[in-house]
């Protein structure tokens, strides 16, 4: 008895976390998606390690260099240059530290606002979910990008409020799609049976209803940092978000405007920068979700 | 063999159908002979996952994906269905072969109004003009005693009642006069006045046309009441065959047996039930089995079972066995223990509602300040002794399981007070709330939404114990105990509750709400999805549970049987008010108001001799009419 015992693992959350790691790490969506996110965090973190030359150093007598791999191109600019001579390796590395700040900051505020009134309203029901109902109702109505200009304006240019606004105008995007997941997770008996289990309201939705709507919130949060990668960029080629002495992918674009007709590569290097950052996050999303969600899961072993 | 005969109008031989299971294949139907007369109806009955529907699959042409009939015929009319073009397939089918579906909800398109279904089935069949076709199809409806057809024609699926969507789709399925129907528990989502009035319509009508049926049913008594001939299925193979009456009042193999005897009964004596242990085969434990596929279930099987599987032996004219000489030689099973005990008086008084009424108000979804009032109980008293089982009865919409939550805090009364063991614990914030907690546990319905799917079964079954500060290790130790009280392996403790059957689900629900060692149990519906044999299982439980624990028990049902197998009173819901409250065995006994004789009236009895006509068995509920079917 005692023999058999011991060899019962305890069902605690440390072996579900390691059950759960192995099965992810046999997604491609998760490996593909995670390598480029853990590359462009890399980037973020290592940027005076990695890049070539500072970003900011110009070399007025080597503008609009092309790629080191076509005629013109130089080894010591591998990406070629601006039309002020700056490197635009350098400069692409050190953009995604704006690009990872906003997307980490913006989409996790986004996540806990929209999140948090989606619980609150789907679970407790009645005029609180009414109130947020409609004023999600109310907040979809606004164009989204009008209506983070009017904030930007408001609140004034800077990085800090660009991430305010990201998060005051998409937190809808969590609210309106996590509250319906919780309306139906409301609906299973276990909800009911954790309250009569002795759970507070509190509690049971922290252990009960948010670890079922996780995944969703999960795979919204990395599509939000796509998207928010995607307005900051906006943002800073419109000149509201960073200093023009700060590398951005936006600025980056927004300088390379008046030269694309001599040197596409300017241009087209930035915008894969950015086509490549949210892909990695939709794919990295979707992986969590297919390797999180039961449901899911249950489907593929059948 | 020569059980078979000329003039069979659905003939199968020797049909194998095989599935993968892994890398082997295994067969989901073995040896499957059937025949089916002109006019007669033959009933197919098995508890789920014993391949009835397969059968029906097999006549339409729509197996699943990776299944193929390795040999045997299957004829219709002297034509063969297997080799058959899918275009002549497709010309039988709906015109000389009509169906009748499970879900009568889903089966109505429901972005189609009834009229344009009908219109294009009727055009299908040939009827030219669609004047012509209206006109049809309101006489089709008429027959099928559907109120006002004309403007039933504009109506759409979900505006209609399961009984009404089931009797749309008969109509439609004898307008082409076809000679054949496969009725696929046509009746199982209905209630069980509805299932009387369907089951009586669908007499009348094959009786009129001559249409003969293949009855696909889990339900062996209402087979024995409507069918010529019975073939009991299990695990893919037809164990018995018999005419309809015969089989029920004299089954031979082990399993009928056990299926007649595993689900309680109106009348006669209460006898304990018979449970099979464990659960049907699925398809990869199938492929282990070499013998006798019911013989890891059997209470009479031996060594010799697993040899080789038993051929079909005729015992009597007409009466076919699936078994080896010596299943037929034991005296069949016995019935278990004496009647279980009843008692449960004498307890002092534990929990009292008095005049409890809930009225909900359902808002517009925009404009907040438009409400409009339900009322889901009305009035409803009683009083709870420690160790009472309290029956309430009711179709679904009839506001019993508003009472249970009521009774448990998940709803707040509107009205009334709920006392227990003295203290007054009606609001949600009144001081005796927490004690509710301890005192009153509830057994959940449906055990797939009931556990939740991302804990394992130890933490779910102490989830009580989780709002403390228990250590896990007193957290397992309690989990086996109460897993061993349920009659669960303790292994099962790590598992998460998708890697459990039906059964085990249900009995981890029981578990959970055994932690705090209540005083009240309410179970709501608790054995309503299960299999028979794994029901039968579980009301044992629950009869048990009493005897060692002394717990009382309010038991939700719309099973009459359910009820009287264990309660010691019961209250009869209807609209939310109850209309006959008393002893289970004076009231069943005696039943005062229609609508418990009509609830009674609806169940087909368990004796053969005593004819249950569904005609008379709707009639009685005749007033119902405008409230079952609206």
């Amino acid at each position: 008895m005692t023999a058999a015992e011991k060899e019962v693992p305890a069902p605690r959350p440390m072996n579900e976390g390691r059950a759960r790691i192995r099965r992810l790490l046999r997604s491609g969506r998760v490996l593909v998606g995670g390598g480029i996110v853990l590359v462009i965090v890399i980037c973020a973190l290592f940027a005076p390690l990695l890049a070539p030359q500072d970003p900011n150093n110009q070399d007025l007598l080597a503008q609009l260099l092309p790629p080191a791999w076509s005629a013109d191109g130089v080894p010591e600019h591998p990406l070629g240059t601006d039309n002020l001579g700056r490197d635009t390796l350098s400069r692409l590395i050190y953009s995604t530290r704006v690009a990872v700040l906003v997307a980490v900051t913006a989409s996790l505020g986004a996540m806990l606002l929209g999140t948090t009134l989606a619980l609150v309203a789907g679970y407790f029901g009645g005029l609180i979910d009414w109130l947020v109902s409609r004023a999600v109702e109310l907040w979809l109505s606004f164009p989204p990008v009008v209506l983070s200009l009017i904030l930007i304006v408001g609140f004034g240019v800077g990085l800090g409020n660009v991430i305010l606004a990201i998060i005051l105008v998409d937190w809808t995007r969590f609210c309106r799609v996590v509250r319906s997941e919780v309306l139906v997770v409301r609906r299973q008996d276990y909800v009911d049976a954790a309250r009569l289990a002795g759970f507070s309201h509190f509690r049971t939705l922290w252990s009960e209803v948010l670890p079922a709507v996780g995944p969703l919130v999960l795979t919204l949060l990395s599509l939000e940092m796509g998207i928010a990668v995607i307005v900051e960029a906006i943002l800073s080629f419109v000149g509201m978000s960073v200093e023009s002495t700060v590398p951005a992918w936006g600025v980056m674009i927004a300088d390379a405007r008046k030269d694309m007709f001599q040197s596409i590569w300017g241009m087209a290097l930035p915008i894969m920068a950015i086509i490549i950052t949210v892909l990695g996050f939709n794919l990295l999303g979707d992986g969590l979700r297919r390797a999180l969600d039961p449901k899911l899961r249950q489907r593929e072993i059948q | 063999m020569t059980r078979h005969d000329m003039t069979a109008l659905l003939e199968a031989k020797g049909i194998v159908v095989e599935a993968p299971a892994g890398s082997a294949r295994v067969a989901v139907l073995r040896d499957l002979d059937l025949a089916l007369k002109p006019a007669s109806v033959l009933g197919l009955v098995g508890e789920s996952g014993a391949g009835k529907s397969m059968v029906g699959r097999l006549i339409g042409g729509i197996l699943p994906a990776g299944f193929t009939v390795a040999s045997g015929s299957l004829t219709f009319a002297g034509r063969d269905l297997l080799g058959i073009a899918t275009a002549e397939r497709q010309a039988l089918l709906g015109r000389d072969i009509g169906f009748i579906p499970q879900q009568p909800m889903t089966s109505l398109n429901p972005v189609r109004s009834v009229g344009s279904l009908f219109d294009e089935h009727l055009a299908k069949l040939g009827v030219a003009g669609r004047a012509e076709r209206r006109a049809q199809a309101v006489a089709a409806l008429a027959s099928v005693q559907l109120p006002d057809p004309a403007s039933l024609l504009g109506r759409y699926a979900h505006e209609l009642s399961g009984g009404m969507c089931q009797r749309v789709l008969i109509a439609m399925a004898f307008a082409s006069r076809p000679k054949l129907l496969v009725a696929d528990e046509p009746t199982t989502a209905l209630d069980v006045i509805t299932q009387a009035r369907i089951m009586a319509l669908l007499a009348d009508l094959c009786r009129k046309l001559g249409t003969a049926v293949l009855f696909v049913t889990h339900d062996l008594r209402l087979a024995a009441q409507v069918c010529d001939e019975i073939a009991v299925m299990y695990a893919g193979e037809v164990v018995e065959q018999a005419p309809a009456r015969t089989l029920l009042s004299a089954p031979r193999h082990p399993y009928t047996q056990a299926l007649r005897n595993c689900s309680p009964s109106l009348d006669g004596a209460l006898l304990r039930l018979v449970s099979l242990p464990e659960h049907m085969p699925g398809l990869r434990a199938l492929a282990d089995i070499g013998g006798c596929r019911f013989a890891p279930r059997c209470p009479i099987s031996d060594e010799s079972c697993v040899a080789a599987p038993p051929p079909l032996v005729e015992t009597s004219p007409g009466h076919w066995v699936r078994a080896a000489g010596k299943c037929l030689a034991a005296a069949g099973l016995a019935r278990g223990e004496a009647p279980h005990g009843k008692g449960g008086d004498g307890g002092g008084l534990i929990l009292e509602a008095d005049k409890l009424s809930k009225t909900f108000v359902l808002r517009d979804p925009l404009l907040w300040w438009k409400k409009r009032r339900v009322d889901a109980v009305k009035n409803i008293s009683f009083r709870l002794r420690a160790g009472e089982f309290l029956g309430i009865v009711g179709q679904s919409g009839s506001g019993k399981s508003t009472l249970a939550r009521l009774l448990l805090g998940l709803e707040v009364a509107s009205a009334g007070r709920i006392v227990l063991d003295g203290s007054d614990v009606t609001g949600r914030f009144s001081a005796h709330a927490a004690r509710r907690v301890e005192a009153i546990q509830m057994i959940f319905q449906d055990p797939q939404s009931a556990l939740n799917p991302r804990r394992r079964v130890a933490s779910i079954v102490t989830q009580p114990m989780e709002a403390g500060t228990s250590p896990w290790n007193a957290r397992l130790e309690r989990a086996k105990t109460l897993l061993a009280e349920t009659g669960l392996a303790p292994e099962l403790a790590e598992r998460y509750p998708s890697q459990l059957s039906g059964g085990q689900r249900q009995r981890v629900n029981i578990a959970r709400s055994l932690c705090n060692t209540p005083r009240v149990l309410v179970a709501d519906e608790i054995v309503s999805g299960l299999d028979v044999s794994i029901q039968a299982q579980i009301l044992n439980l629950l009869a048990d549970l009493r005897r060692q624990h002394d717990v009382a028990l309010v038991l939700i049902s719309h099973d009459l049987s359910v009820v009287r197998y264990l309660c010691d009173r019961v209250i009869v819901m209807y609209r939310g008010e109850a209309v006959e409250e008393g002893d289970t065995d004076t009231v069943f006994r005696s039943p005062r108001h229609w609508y418990t004789k009509a609830l009674m009236a609806a169940v087909p009895p368990d004796d053969v001799h005593h004819v249950w006509d569904p005609h008379t068995a709707s009639s009685a509920s005749a007033p119902l009419e405008p409230a079952a079917e609206t």
